[in-house]
């Protein structure tokens, strides 16, 4: 990265700035904000998840189509949010409803398994470059198992992860996800901090947490706990925290790592996996880990999960030592949308498309970049990409903390204002493509940039 | 009561076995081409079933086709999913409308709004969220439990299962030689993978024993959270609450500041409209929900008082999911709640009970088989065992190879049921289907006394 002189941001203007903008958007959510008060009375909070409350206000959401959505107050959008990165498909793409169509017809879900299983395994294993796998319900799901499983093959308890990583909001894992700056510790050892109540302090003590991209700490981690450790769990490219790239070198190094303390590596790959290339991470950073987690893309839109693994870690399942077991697992619905996804929309060729919008967007996005002098870059890969807000490369979780969020909530007012449909959240900017995004999708986007970036520096 | 001849059990049950292998041909064949890139074949440890995993094709109404084109009545249901039937046309319709505008967005949509309204009214608990499956319900449950009090432990009865989250994976179905005394069990994994830590946050009672939880709760009363449990236990077989106990509980957990959740995921909306909370009259501060309120689509919900769910509304306490509330799932449960489990359909389920339930028990008693039948609406199991079965260490003292019997002698009769756990009908099952499993049992039982 080139370093190069930058405008320093007048935050009291962003202020103004975002008032201004707030202003703008409230009358266009009038029926957003008048149904809420329905939803509240008997959704906690209004909404099915915490995360679907993003400041200003919950949007409630009409329909969708290919890259549109439609708010319920009639607003459209060019969806670059896409349910959290979930319908790189697009909206109700035809290939879907017509395999969700033909399958609810010949019933949804039996307890027993199907024939879509095997095509759909063998589609991951090929993509993936692990030979077996095993279906779930939602990431959540995928990661939990994934982490059983590692403690299952090794008869031990700790697990590793990232500082500044979500990999679901299950017991084992739930921790550090974005933890406050105040109580986050030294770099070189982390405070382990649930990232919701209801946690016990016990489980925490479980999990040791690293900082992202830095092999000499993560190997600290193994030799302060040796014999301890099951394996560890990384996304990775981090896309918390805007999108991280995972340094030359980092995740085979990893990999080493973990087999030299008789543990395992797992990628949560919930974000990356068909969204980044065909073979997601693992073919993007050519490092194969001994497990695989999947969720969102890879269904199609219905609610899926998805762990592959070596032979050697499904061993004590095929042995019936340890089991791994939900009702909706494998469910029909969700293979039959998943198998059209993976099969019919997602193909080789459908990535060579995001690939265009992709550079498309990064040169746009630079060229506002360099001429506004913002201290900002951009980064990503194949349909999920970030423009980060630091004028040096953010490589960890620590580095992003600096950030004021004002910026990247004044961003996203900017897009909302102006029809396009940003994920919330994120003290850096991300957006997900779909197979349905054009070059002229993202000139409207680059345009609002544009214009962000104007109104700040000017 | 007529004497069990093991050795006859034995011999029938190898015939048994031949005789299925025979009508599973493509099953078998299908299972090795599976097992390449799905372990084990399967994609959950209960699909693999003995003698052959059966691989589905399609259900329609109360029927299911299988991979070799036998046909069955399912009494599975999809571990008790399907009370809607399978392919429900309100449901396809349903799924047809919404697959067109769009099946996910990670935001809030109308539908949701309106299912947890529908809950509401039928549960008594003005407060949802939403999740994908059961697993998900119960961990959420047990997490604004400890959230909402402060305190760390939570009470859990030995036998229940309450999905495969860490935190609750412990001592469903357990050797109880390792599982310490009745009155005091201890917290065993139920696979391996769990670490103890998660064990030592639990405190394990029998299920009916109202002075097991008195006791955890004079100990460290002030550390418990609250306790989770099936209202009625559904994976022992069905066992009922003893008269009381169930208010109990509530009762003696309130006392002591703690909560009480139910894990209605198989009792809620299939029993009652309003599950076992309208069925005991006990209300509970929280409601895990799943399998059935989807229609045959992942969901998951959790529902509670207001003060229960006040850490969800003032967002102290975090709760997630990308495919929360997902109008897929929100249209469909829409429909079942709506359109198809309606009055009317329970008054039928209802009907129908005494055909299933009656049928069966009349033929426990004409052939004096050492057996108890246990239902409630749709839902039922036979329990071998000449006394009743009150708890887990009741249940393990099944004839489990009788049962086992039973299971094949209904499947070579197109018949399908859960290898163990209970039987469920819906909506779109006939007397005649019904009748189906009455005469496969009475097949059963004229062989094993004959």
């Amino acid at each position: 990265m080139a370093v190069r002189a930058t405008v320093d941001i007048d935050l009291e203007k962003v202020d103004r700035l975002i008032e201004e903008e707030e202003a703008k958007l409230e009358p266009k959510h009038r029926a957003s904000l008048e149904y809420r008060k329905t939803a509240e009375r008997h959704v906690a909070g209004g909404v099915a998840s915490s995360w679907q409350d993003s400041p200003p206000h919950a949007i409630f959401i009409d329909r969708g189509e290919r890259n549109r959505l439609w708010d319920l107050d009639g607003n459209e959008y060019v969806d670059y949010h896409l349910g959290y990165g979930a319908m790189v498909v697009g909206h109700a793409h035809p290939k879907i409803v017509e395999a969700i169509e033909k399958q609810a017809r010949l019933g949804t879900h039996f307890a027993q398994p199907t024939k879509d299983l095997d095509v759909i395994g063998e589609n991951l294993a090929e993509r993936f470059r692990l030979p077996l796998w095993r279906f779930c319900n939602s990431g959540t799901e995928a990661t939990l198992e994934a982490g059983r499983l590692m403690r299952a093959n090794t008869g031990r308890d700790v697990l590793i992860k990232i500082e500044g990583s979500y990999h679901g909001h299950h017991d084992s894992l739930m921790f550090s996800v974005v933890p406050d700056p105040a109580k986050i510790g030294p770099r070189e050892h982390p405070v382990t901090l649930p990232q919701a109540m209801g946690i016990p302090q016990a489980f925490a003590d479980l999990v040791r947490v690293v900082p992202f991209n830095d092999l000499a700490e993560a190997r600290r981690a193994f030799e302060e706990n040796e014999g301890r450790v099951a394996g560890m769990i990384v996304e990775p490219a981090m896309m918390n925290c805007g999108v991280i790239m995972p340094q030359p070198g980092y995740l085979q190094g990893l990999k080493d790592l973990c087999h030299e303390f008789g543990a395992y590596l797992a990628f949560d790959e919930v974000k990356t996996g068909a969204t980044i290339a065909y073979g997601g991470a693992v073919e993007v950073f050519g490092v194969v880990p001994d497990i695989v987690c999947l969720a969102k893309a890879i269904g199609g839109g219905t609610p899926c999960g998805a762990m592959g693994a070596t032979e050697e870690l499904y061993r004590p399942v095929l042995a019936g030592e340890h089991d791994i077991a939900g009702t909706f697992n494998g469910n029909p619905l969700t293979m039959a949308a998943s198998r059209a996804a993976l099969l019919e929309v997602l193909t080789p060729e459908a990535y060579e498309g995001f690939g265009a919008v992709d550079a498309k967007l990064k040169e746009g996005l630079s060229a506002v970049i360099e001429e506004h002098r913002l201290g900002a870059y951009v980064t990503g890969v194949g349909a999920k990409g970030s423009v980060i807000y630091s004028t040096t490369e953010v490589k960890e979780y620590r580095d992003s903390v600096g950030v004021d969020e004002r910026i990247t909530y004044l961003a996203w007012l900017f897009q909302q204002n102006r029809g396009v449909f940003k994920s919330p959240w994120t003290k850096q900017e991300t957006w997900t493509l779909s197979v349905w995004h054009t070059e002229s999708d993202a000139e409207r986007y680059i345009d609002n940039f544009a214009g962000f970036a104007a109104a700040i520096t000017g | 009561m007529a004497e069990i001849d093991r050795w006859r059990v034995e011999e029938l049950t190898g015939q048994q076995v031949e005789r299925l292998t025979e009508k599973l041909p493509r099953s078998i064949a299908y299972a090795k081409t599976a097992s390449r890139a799905l372990a084990g074949g399967v994609s959950c440890a209960w699909h693999a079933l003995d003698p052959a995993t059966i691989y589905g094709v399609r259900g329609e109404g109360s029927h299911l086709w299988d991979l070799d084109g036998n046909d069955y009545v399912d009494l599975h249901c999809g571990y008790g999913v399907m009370v809607c039937g399978h392919a429900n046309p309100k449901v396809v319709e349903a799924v047809r409308e919404r697959v067109a505008l769009g099946t996910h967005f990670a935001m809030p949509v109308e539908d949701a709004v309106v299912v947890a309204e529908l809950l509401a009214e039928r549960f008594g608990l003005p407060l949802w969220r939403f999740k994908n499956s059961g697993s998900e319900a119960t961990m959420d449950a047990c997490r604004v439990m400890r959230a909402a009090t402060g305190r760390e432990l939570v009470i859990k009865v030995e036998g229940s299962y309450h999905g495969s989250s860490d935190g609750l994976a412990f001592s469903y179905w357990v050797d109880v030689g390792q599982a310490g005394s009745r009155e005091r069990p201890v917290a065993v994994p139920n696979t391996t993978g769990v670490p103890e830590v998660f064990g030592q946050a639990l405190r394990i009672v029998p299920f009916n024993d109202l002075s097991a939880v008195e006791r955890v709760l004079a100990d460290e009363g002030d550390r418990v959270a609250g306790m989770i449990l099936e209202p009625i236990l559904m994976n022992c077989g069905v066992i009922l609450p003893d008269p009381g106990y169930l208010a109990g509980l509530r009762d003696l957990l309130h006392r002591h500041g703690a909560l009480l959740t139910f894990d209605e995921v198989k009792t809620g909306v299939t029993i009652a409209p309003g599950g076992a909370t309208e069925w005991s009259g006990v209300t509970p501060d929280l409601v895990a929900l799943a399998k059935a309120i989807g229609g045959g689509l992942p969901i998951g919900a959790v529902g509670g008082t207001e003060e229960a769910m006040r850490v969800l509304v003032d967002g102290t306490m975090e709760q997630e999911g990308t495919f929360n509330g997902n109008p897929l799932s929100m249209a469909a449960a829409r429909a079942v709640l709506t359109d198809v489990l309606t009055p009317d359909a329970y008054r039928r389920l209802g009907e129908l009970e005494p055909v299933l339930a009656g049928g069966v028990r009349g033929v426990i008693d004409r052939y004096g088989l050492p057996a108890r039948v246990a239902s409630v609406g749709c839902r039922g199991s036979v329990h071998f065992r000449a006394e009743p079965v009150r708890d887990f260490r009741d249940h393990v003292q099944v004839d489990a190879e009788l049962a086992h019997l039973s299971w094949l002698f209904q499947l070579n009769r197109g018949v399908f049921q859960p290898a163990g756990d209970p039987w469920t009908f819906s909506v779109m099952h006939s007397e005649d289907d019904l009748r189906r499993s009455v005469e496969a049992f009475e097949a059963f039982a004229t062989a094993v006394t004959g």
